[in-house]
C-alpha cells in the first residue's frame, strides 16, 4: 500500500507510520463500503469513482500552520530575493505568490516572515498575493483569525507583535497586516484564472500537483511557467519534484532549500 | 509598512482557431508559439497541425507545450500523431512522447499490445514502461507475454523492473523461463532475481 502511495504521490510512509496509513485506510475502506482490504485494493488500483484521488487526499490533508517547512523561507530571504533583485528596475515591486493558501497561513507567514528576517524589507515595494480555489478557506484567509494550533511555530514577541487576541486561544492578524495581502480565487489548471495574475518572483506551490493527475500536472506546471518572471522561482513541497513534471524549469540547490527556476530568457527560449 | 497591495491589469485575447494557430506555428515567435501550442488542444481538428509542427520546433519549451497539447487531446488521433515521435532518433522526441502518452493513460492502452510488439526494439522497451498505466493484472499478462518471446535484454530488463513492482506470484515461472534463456547476461538475471525477490516477499 505504501509503495502504491509512493508511486502515485512520491509520499514516503515507512514502518513508523503503520498506525497513520492504517487509519486512512480503514476510513477509506469505510467510505467505499469495501468489505476486506482485497476488496478495497483492487478497488483503488482500478481507480473507480476516482478512488485514487480521495485515497491522497485521505494522506495529505490540509493541514498548515505559520512557518510550515520555513527553510524555504530561509532560502527566500537568504538567497532568493538577493537574486531576482539583480535583475529588478529601479521601483519595481517584488511580487511573491502563495498557491494555494489554503486559509492564509502561508502568505502571512511569508509576510512576517520578511518583515522579521529581511533587513531590505522597507527598501522595496513587495507584493504578497494568496490564492486558491476555495473561496471557502478564502474568506477565512481575509478574516485572518486563526487558532492556537495555527500559531505553534511562532514566537511569543513575533504573535505579540503580529496578532490581536480575539478570545480563548484565538487571534487575529492585526489589520495593517491583513490589509497587505491580496487573496483571490485561481484554478491553478485554467490558463485564463492563471494569467490575469501576472507575474511573480517566487511562487510558493506546496503540496498541491501531488493531487493531479499527468496531464492536468503538465497543464499546471506550464501555468505556473508563464505566471513566473524569467528567472523566478518556484518552491514546491518538500515531497514534490518538478523534474518528474515538466522540463521547463531548471534545479537549484540553495544552502537552505532545492527550488525551481524558470531559466532567463535565450537559455530555454 | 513595506508590503503593498494592487490589483494588475487583465489580460485579454482573442480565442484562437485553427488557422490563427498554424500562423502562428509557421511564421510565429518563441513565445507567438508557445502561447499557440498551449490553447491549441481546445480547438477541433488541431492534432495533425499539432504534430506537424512537432516535427519542425526547435525550441524545447515549445514542443513541451505542443505534446502537452496533444495529451490533453486525448483522442485516438492525438495518440496516432505522437506514436512516431518513438521512433524518433532525437531523445527529446522520444521522451516528449513517451510522457504525453503516459498522460493519456486509458486512451493509449488499445494501442499498447501492438507496441510491445513492434519491430523496432527501443518502441518496445518505451511501450513497457506505459504498461506501468494499465490495471495490475492486466500489465503484468502483457509483460509476461512479451517476457516468453523477447530477444533483447534491455527490453527484458525494462519489462522486469515493471513487474517487479506489479506482478504477483502467476510471474514467477515467466521470469525463470526468462532466466534460463539470458544465462549469460548477467545485468538482467540480477534484475529478475531482485523483482522475483521482491514479488515473493
Amino acid at each position: 500500500m505504501s509503495e502504491f502511495l509512493y508511486r502515485r504521490t512520491g509520499m514516503v510512509f515507512t514502518e513508523a507510520k503503520r498506525f497513520y496509513v492504517e487509519r486512512r485506510v480503514v476510513e477509506r475502506m469505510n467510505a467505499t463500503a469495501s468489505g476486506s482490504f482485497a476488496s478495497y485494493f483492487a478497488w483503488l488500483r482500478s481507480d473507480a469513482q476516482g478512488e485514487v484521488e480521495h485515497f491522497v487526499n485521505a494522506f495529505t490533508v490540509n493541514e498548515t500552520y505559520f512557518y510550515r517547512e520555513d527553510y524555504q523561507l530561509s532560502c527566500l530571504t537568504n538567497e532568493l530575493l538577493a537574486e531576482r533583485l539583480r535583475v529588478k528596475k529601479p521601483g519595481e515591486a517584488i511580487r511573491i505568490w502563495s498557491v494555494p493558501c489554503s486559509t492564509g497561513e502561508e502568505p502571512y507567514s511569508i509576510a512576517i516572515w520578511l518583515l522579521e528576517n529581511w533587513p531590505k524589507v522597507d527598501e522595496y515595494e513587495i507584493e504578497i498575493v494568496g490564492s486558491d480555489i476555495d473561496t471557502g478557506v478564502l474568506e477565512q484567509a481575509r478574516g485572518g483569525v486563526y487558532g492556537k494550533r495555527a500559531l505553534m511555530r511562532l514566537l511569543p514577541p513575533v504573535i505579540e507583535k503580529y496578532f490581536a487576541p480575539v478570545q480563548d486561544e484565538t487571534w487575529k492578524i492585526l489589520d495593517d497586516l491583513r490589509q497587505s495581502v491580496r487573496f483571490t480565487r485561481v484554478n491553478i489548471v485554467d490558463p485564463e484564472e492563471t494569467r490575469p495574475h501576472g507575474q511573480f518572483d517566487v511562487i510558493f506551490c506546496r503540496n498541491v500537483l501531488i493531487y493531479f493527475d499527468d496531464a492536468s500536472r503538465r497543464i499546471a506546471a506550464e501555468n505556473l511557467y508563464e505566471n513566473l518572471a524569467p528567472g523566478g522561482f518556484i518552491c514546491l513541497g518538500h515531497t514534490e519534484s518538478m523534474s518528474r513534471i515538466s522540463p521547463l524549469f531548471e534545479v537549484r540547490r540553495f544552502a537552505d532549500a532545492i527550488v525551481y527556476q524558470r531559466p532567463v530568457e535565450g537559455v530555454n527560449g | 509598512m513595506p508590503l503593498i497591495r494592487k490589483t494588475p491589469d487583465p489580460l485579454s485575447a482573442a480565442p484562437p482557431d485553427l488557422a490563427s494557430v498554424a500562423t502562428a506555428f509557421a511564421h510565429g515567435t518563441p513565445e507567438e508559439r508557445w502561447v499557440a501550442a498551449r490553447s491549441a488542444h481546445d480547438i477541433p481538428g488541431s492534432a495533425r497541425i499539432l504534430a506537424e509542427a512537432l516535427i519542425r520546433e526547435r525550441n524545447p519549451r515549445v514542443r513541451e507545450a505542443m505534446f502537452t497539447s496533444l495529451a490533453c487531446i486525448a483522442t485516438a488521433e492525438s495518440v496516432e500523431m505522437i506514436l512516431p515521435f518513438l521512433r524518433s532518433d532525437e531523445a527529446h522526441f522520444r521522451t516528449g512522447a513517451l510522457d504525453a502518452l503516459r498522460a493519456m493513460k486509458g486512451t493509449v492502452s488499445p494501442y499498447l499490445p501492438q507496441l510491445l510488439e513492434d519491430g523496432d526494439a527501443d518502441v518496445r522497451l518505451l511501450a513497457c514502461e506505459l504498461v506501468r498505466n494499465l490495471p495490475d493484472d492486466e500489465a503484468a499478462r502483457l509483460l509476461c507475454a512479451l517476457l516468453e518471446a523477447e530477444r533483447e535484454p534491455n527490453v527484458c530488463a525494462a519489462a522486469v523492473e515493471v513487474l517487479a513492482e506489479i506482478g504477483s506470484a502467476d510471474a514467477l515461472q515467466v521470469l525463470a523461463r526468462c532466466e534460463e534463456r539470458f544465462s549469460s547476461t548477467p545485468f538482467l538475471l540480477f534484475s529478475i532475481k531482485v523483482a522475483a525477490d521482491r514479488i515473493r516477499s
